[in-house]
């Protein structure tokens, strides 16, 4: 974007957000039934509100959460609760009720952030059912009344802004505008933060994050904190609006459901869809409402939503926010020709079909890294169910040492990795780094410790451009972004991919996505890499280069085990070679040695063919 | 005391067999595609407005409604998973794509409110034999339309069973289950092998629909309870495992008879919740599931 486009897009919303403050006032000016209008108005914003909340969570990174009302309806209740027993300001009670909700989520998170997918979102719908029930059949907690599925019903006192409560619609408004744009604020904030960067690897494969020393059991935490609080916060809000809050209500699976529906609708992981999804839907329940005649049909919008639902899911599985954003860029280059004349064409990036890498000095991981360790498998034995994936395998990688792990398809050199990167815990044996036994640490500590993977299986963050990919990596040992991109950079110079930096990398080849995954786990400074089949998938023109790449990372200093099939390759690049066979180690030595052992030719080549 | 406690069970056992049902549709869908249908409940729903309907209109009786319902329901799942859930399929990579999980619940709100929208939200009963009849059984009780529901799912389990061992879709159902590349370079049509599974998952509902009516309300919103339970057996019983669906249905069906003797029905619901997020926590692979690496 042109500066000048900047600052138009800038004015731009400014006027946007100016003319939606005016709404209540335009509308008690020019309607009649004007307080209508308005607690349509005042639905859109705190839809909007919830969805954004829910989005920080479910949307950043991946985890749809489908209790959120849990959140919601104790927010309602605290700040209700401490009002009617204590006196307390609702505005007070706001941030008690956040703060009850946060911890909700930190207990719930627990058992939950173990689960994937359906049954993190089952799990959740679990919670706020247990939650919603419990609530409807209690009426007392340690002598407090809550009188059960009855609720609570909050005395009207006229216009008090110290109770949190107005005659008028359009103070409401107001304020759930006033919180609207803090929720988007801090949505933001974290989206472009590191937090961010995080979530939306998460999203993308939790695995390869963890294997990049992210604790990611914290980072979903945090998310989850704040989009508690802040799901409670919209609760206190409903409580003082309705001024009628009950378990059935609140805690309701329809209103976390309709969170979710805002969310995937406006577009999942960004920061204003969720607020496109409750522009579209308020409206549209209210008109389904309005053409089926007032509120006799309870469910009549839920058809409606239901239908969009599915019609989002098949044809704009990202949500709509993409296309509202290109239409609004649009607009804005629009206006920047009108006022300033076209701008100067782009120049387009080209492919490089050829690994070519730049002349020029290293990455100074040694250095960075700290002195390279040795690592000692010692007699690890892994088993799964009836099969071993190890059977007493000891490994050794001396410092600097370039070590080749051989063997056929399920010979166990992939279990091995497993076990060394903590993502397996050995049965038996021990693992040692730099004298430190790592076995049993999770894969994030690690890889703090200096041992970093790529998988055998590529597994890129698909949504992240390429620079992004690797400022995951950078991050946990970076001060800022700047410098986590920067360093982003010189990785992915050094791969050969600094045409790439801007691509997503759901748009490279095969090869780039090897070579991204390289960068990205050069980034965790590691003092030990472990490389799965990086020449695996290559064509003849591409293998060059990447020998080339990996004698490079070798002169780095950093010490390296490498699974490599193609044994012409690997006896080229590698000091040592070690074959496993059936989760055993058959052989360890040079590799000429090794791979002119007749049992080794044997067993991996099947006996007559001969090496070149 | 003891009695109480036994005829609690009985009765929950009984009740219990419904929940099997329920969560074998969900397994089969789970088993074969790794997706979790949303909408399986609703279309337990859907069945049971269809054998309500029958019996008012034609007065068949509620016993003989798959007649209709089960082909009907077939045809319905065969036709859902063709025209909504494969495109998806076709398009994700992950093996257990949320989309489709958000799509199965866009369907479930759309039929379950326009049942409501349709039929109102009253609570519909049909008065046949099996609705009141009783068997004495020494000291104790037995609901007949309970019992039979027992045997139709006694009988579905084993006529699943078979189908899944003994003939070569059933095979081929487990096959894509397990790897739908593999099977695909084998020479199976995943997909219609996929559209197989969910009409049958879908049928299976029509038998659990005619067991119900006799003895239960039939109501739009019949199906989220019965999904939430069908959840908790699925994930007790074991992933994709049929024998885990049965004894997981029944197992829940006898937490919530023996609960119900002491306190409210509600209060076993809570329990098994807290089961199942323990059970999630502990042994996500389930009692008879298979540990997955």
């Amino acid at each position: 974007m042109r500066p000048e486009e900047r600052r138009i897009a800038l004015a731009l919303g400014l006027v946007a957000a100016v003319l939606v403050a005016l709404v209540p006032a335009a509308a008690q000016a020019l309607l009649d039934d004007h307080a209508y209008w308005i607690q349509v108005h005042v639905w859109i914003l705190f839809f909007a509100m919830c969805a954004t909340a829910w989005n920080i969570i479910g949307g950043f990174a991946g985890q749809y959460s489908f209790g959120h009302a849990a959140f919601l309806g104790l927010g309602a209740y605290t700040s209700t609760l401490l009002y009617l027993n204590l006196g307390v300001s609702p505005w007070i009670g706001m941030l008690a009720g956040g703060t009850v909700a946060a911890l909700a989520g930190a207990v719930i998170s627990y058992p939950c952030f173990r689960l994937r997918g359906a049954f993190f979102a089952l799990a959740t719908i679990a919670f706020a059912e247990m939650l919603r029930v419990g609530g409807e059949l209690t009426d007392s907690v340690f002598g407090i009344q809550i009188n059960g599925a009855r609720g609570l019903v909050i005395p009207p006192v006229g216009n008090s802004a110290w109770a949190f409560q107005f005659t008028d619609k359009a103070s409401y408004a107001y304020i759930a505008y006033a919180l609207l744009l803090l929720t988007l604020a801090i949505a933001y904030a974290v989206k472009r933060s590191r937090l961010g960067y995080y979530l939306a690897a998460i999203g993308d494969d939790e695995d390869a994050v963890k294997s990049l020393g992210v604790d990611t059991a914290r980072v979903k935490l945090a998310a989850l904190l704040i989009s508690a609080f802040l799901t409670a916060v919209a609760g206190t809000f409903y409580a003082q609006m309705v001024l009628f809050i009950t378990p059935t209500r609140t805690v309701s699976l329809d209103l976390s459901v309709q969170m979710v529906i805002m969310a995937v609708l406006g577009g999942l992981g960004t920061v204003f869809g969720p607020l496109l999804g409750a522009v579209i839907l308020v409206p549209v329940a209210e008109l389904t409402r309005a053409a089926l005649g007032g509120s006799t049909i309870q469910g009549a919008h839920l058809i409606v939503y239901g239908v969009i639902l599915m019609l989002v899911v098949r044809f704009t599985p990202g949500g709509i926010e993409g296309q509202v954003r290109r239409a609004c860029r649009r607009l804005v280059a629009w206006i920047a020709d009108l006022l300033h004349g076209p701008a100067a064409a782009r120049a387009a990036v080209v492919n490089a079909p050829v690994i070519q890498l730049p002349e020029g000095s290293g990455l100074g991981l040694r250095a960075a890294a700290g002195e390279a360790v040795p690592l000692s498998v010692e007699n690890v034995t892994m088993r799964f169910g009836g099969a071993v994936g190890a059977k007493d395998v000891t490994i050794e990688v001396g410092p600097g040492e370039v070590v080749g792990l051989i063997g056929p398809n399920g010979s166990g050199k992939t279990t091995v990795f497993n076990l060394i990167t903590g993502f397996l815990t050995p049965q038996t044996g021990r693992i040692l780094f730099g004298g430190r036994p790592i076995a049993g640490l999770p894969p994030h500590r690690i890889n703090r410790l200096g041992i970093a993977r790529t998988f055998q299986i590529v597994r890129p963050f698909t949504s992240l451009t390429a620079a992004e990919n690797v400022m995951v990596a950078a991050l946990p040992r970076c001060a800022t972004l700047a410098a986590a991109r920067a360093e982003a950079e010189r990785c992915l110079a050094f791969v050969g991919l600094s045409h790439r930096l801007d691509t997503v990398a759901d748009g490279l080849s095969t090869g780039e996505r090897k070579r991204l995954e390289l960068a990205r786990a050069l980034a965790t400074r590691p003092r030990l890499l472990l490389m799965d089949e990086v020449m695996g998938g290559l064509d003849q023109r591409s293998l060059p280069g990447m020998i080339e790449l990996v004698r490079r990372i070798r002169r780095e200093g950093i010490s390296l085990l490498v699974i490599e099939h193609n044994l012409r390759v690997i006896t080229m690049v590698t000091d040592r070679l070690v074959m496993l066979h059936l989760g055993e180690k058959i052989r360890d030595g040079s590799p000429l040695a090794v791979v002119s052992d007749p049992q080794v030719v044997d067993i991996y080549v099947g006996g007559t063919a001969a090496l070149r | 005391m003891t009695e109480l406690v036994i005829q609690g069970a009985l009765s929950g056992l009984l009740i219990g067999g419904i929940y099997g049902l329920i969560a074998l549709g969900l397994n089969l869908v789970f088993g074969t595609m790794r997706v979790v249908n949303f909408a399986q409940g609703t279309l337990l729903m859907v069945g049971m407005f269809m054998a309500y309907w029958l019996f008012v209109l034609t007065g068949l009786h509620p016993y003989l409604s798959p007649l209709v319902t089960v082909p009907a329901l077939f045809a319905l799942g065969y036709a859902l998973q063709y025209f909504l859930v494969t495109p998806l399929l076709a398009r994700e990579r992950a093996r257990e794509p949320m989309s489709v999980l958000l799509m199965t619940l866009g369907l479930a709100l759309v039929l379950e409110n326009l049942a409501l929208m349709l039929f109102r939200g009253d609570y519909k009963t049909v008065q046949v034999r099996e609705t009141s009849a009783v068997w004495i059984l020494g000291d104790y009780i037995v609901s007949v339309g309970r019992f039979w529901s027992f045997v139709a799912m006694l009988g579905t389990v084993t006529a699943l069973w078979l189908f899944l061992s003994r003939t070569d879709l059933g095979r081929a159902i487990r096959a894509v289950g397990q790897d739908r590349q593999v099977a695909r370079l084998l020479g199976m049509n995943d997909r219609v092998i996929y559209n197989y599974a969910f009409g049958i998952s879908t049928a299976v509902m029509g038998i659990a629909a005619a067991a119900l009516v006799p003895f239960y309300y039939t109501h739009p919103a019949v199906g989220t309870s019965f999904l939430l339970k069908a959840f908790v057996i699925v994930v007790l019983g074991g992933l994709g495992s049929m024998p885990g669906a049965a004894l997981g249905g029944l197992a829940v069906g006898l937490i919530e008879g023996v609960i119900g003797i002491w306190t409210e029905a509600a209060v076993a619901q809570i329990l098994l919740f807290a089961v199942f997020i323990a059970m999630l926590f502990f042994r996500p692979a389930g009692l008879l599931g298979l540990e997955r690496k």
